[in-house]
């Protein structure tokens, strides 16, 4: 019973954990653009963070071992430290826009220019970095998050035109108007939000955080195969808003008052009152998540004692990384660069640096010395390899069809 | 532990360091050899490990640069990586355990005096989570 209770409750912080502001972001802003031309990427990106999150879960609970600690054994101390930095300026980056994205949300609660909200945002980040039990936040930010079905409820009352829906869903095509590298640099901006690095880096280090054993997997695979997915769903539910409120109009939106506007005219205030609670516990969650990555990451490229299940005075240089991490990039946000300009940067950079992290996952749920009899299967390893040379192409590409289409503008 | 014959570089090599109780206590960053007068295979005799050991595994600018960083932090005059002598090492695996508690060794130092001068200082370092 303690175990079924264990896996519903991983499957819904899942749900309510998977989005965070690039997907706000990147879905509300495709779908505007695009209508659900590019929903198809959604699905792929979520199949990709599928099969790679359970392998970093199983590597990380048969071998005790999360990912940074495997990239540094296995590509060495040069190239791991290129990744190493690569991979952390994009958490840092995507951080700093969850800070932003958190302030956004309540200054949509209360008029108060988001600004002023930044360095509360950032003492409660840490504070609940410092002093709250693992399982306790990853609890009540996933389930708070979960407030985010709102939108499917606005949605499911608008009674919109499914088959169009489907139809553009299924029919992929660049809209008029619009150039084919805008079109695939927005695909990219997708990919890169759904399959952000620092979730695996997360969910690895979470497993560790969590004591997960063998007997675990069961609900690694439950989060990852039935959680991820719905959550998936849930950030598709918002390229559908988009495309029924925005697209017609030709309206592109640049804030989040925007994204909010649609459920509200629906459902009216108490509506807006839980998607605001539902934007801010995805941010808040994501902050979290980023900010500890940015530790999980130094940390365990340099061996460092990290976690949040010692003190924090067993695991001095984690803890300072982590502080460090929300300090600049509270900084970085009150600097009065656009949170959601920060957004789009790093999840189109996340998309470039995805074989940095990837790569390695791979090759270690394959290796017997760590894995024993729970190496990867022949179908896991086709499907794992064949993103690998997709996220390959993507990493070459992006970076050109950037300067080429002056960031999707 | 005695007499094995070991491929450094895929044995050793960014292998992370367990102390005695299982806490993290760094990575093999790098190995000191002794060569036996009579010929034959090097002995690994040490453990180097901290940023003054990876400075001389990355080279170059960033390599001299960390090695600057590690000069400084650094009390003694001694311009060496902390070492960790190859007699406590109990077990070589997918980590490397070690036979003595981490305040024991010379690569805590700089983790030591974080620890107690930044973050000891923040209300609640000495608890647990809640």
């Amino acid at each position: 019973m303690r175990k079924v209770f264990e896996i519903a409750l991983g499957i819904l912080t899942a749900i309510g954990g998977f989005v965070d502001i690039g997907d706000i972001v990147a879905n509300t802003e495709t779908g505007a653009r695009f209508g659900m031309s590019l929903a198809w990427v959604v699905v792929v990106g979520v199949v990709g963070i599928c099969v790679f999150a359970e392998m970093a879960g199983r590597v990380a609970t048969v071998s005790g071992r999360p990912v940074f600690d495997l990239v540094r054994e296995r590509l060495g101390a040069r190239v791991a430290l290129v990744n190493l930095l690569a991979s952390f300026f994009i958490t840092f980056l995507t951080l700093a826009a969850e800070i932003g994205g958190v302030a956004l949300a309540i200054e949509l609660a209360t008029s108060v220019n988001y600004l002023l909200w930044i360095p509360l945002v950032a003492f409660l980040v840490w504070f609940v970095v410092w002093r709250v039990k693992f399982q306790v936040m990853e609890n009540v930010f996933g389930l708070l998050g979960l407030a985010l079905i709102v939108v499917a409820v606005a949605l499911w009352r608008l009674h919109p035109d499914w088959g169009g829906l489907i139809h553009g869903a299924t029919h992929p095509a660049v809209p008029k108007g619009e150039g084919h590298p805008t079109w695939w640099y927005f695909a990219i901006a997708l990919l890169g939000a759904a399959m952000t690095p620092y979730e695996v880096f997360f969910f690895s280090s979470g497993a560790v955080e969590d004591g997960w054993t063998r007997s675990d997997l069961m609900v690694n695979r439950a989060n990852v195969y039935i959680g991820f997915p719905l959550g998936g769903l849930l950030s598709l539910t918002l390229m559908v808003m988009a495309t029924l409120f925005f697209e017609p109009r030709g309206i592109e939106p640049g804030h989040l008052s925007q994204v909010a506007l649609s459920t509200a005219l629906v459902l009216g205030k108490l509506g807006l009152a839980v998607l605001l609670v539902g934007f801010f516990a995805a941010t808040f969650g994501a902050a979290l998540e980023t900010a500890l990555s940015c530790g999980y990451t130094v940390a365990q490229y340099f061996g460092f004692q990290w976690g949040k299940f010692v003190r924090p005075t067993e695991a001095p240089r984690f803890h300072l990384v982590t502080l460090l991490s929300i300090v600049l990039g509270a900084g970085l946000v009150l600097s009065t660069l656009d949170p959601i300009k920060v957004t789009e940067y790093s999840i189109v950079l996340s998309a470039a640096a995805l074989p940095l992290t990837y790569f390695p996952i791979l090759l270690v749920a394959n290796d017997p010395d760590y894995m024993g009899d729970k190496v990867n299967s022949r179908l896991g390893n086709a499907i794992g390899s064949l993103y690998l040379a997709l996220l390959l192409v993507v990493a070459v590409v992006t970076i050109p069809l950037m300067i080429l289409t002056k960031a999707g503008s | 532990m005695a007499g094995r014959v070991l491929d450094a570089g895929l044995d050793l090599f960014d292998r992370q360091l367990l102390d005695k109780d299982a806490r993290l206590a760094g990575k093999v960053d790098d190995l000191e050899f002794s060569f036996p007068e009579g010929g034959g295979p090097p002995h690994v005799t040490a453990i180097l490990a901290g940023p003054g050991a990876l400075a001389g595994r990355l080279g170059g600018r960033l390599g001299a640069w960390l090695e600057g960083l590690a000069n400084r932090l650094r009390d003694s005059q001694e311009r060496r990586p902390a070492r960790i002598p190859f007699g406590v090492v109990k077990r070589i695996g997918s980590c490397v355990d070690l036979s003595v508690a981490k305040e024991e060794l010379e690569t805590d130092r700089v983790d030591a005096w974080i620890g107690d001068h930044v973050i000891s200082r923040i209300p609640g370092a000495r608890h647990a989570p809640e």
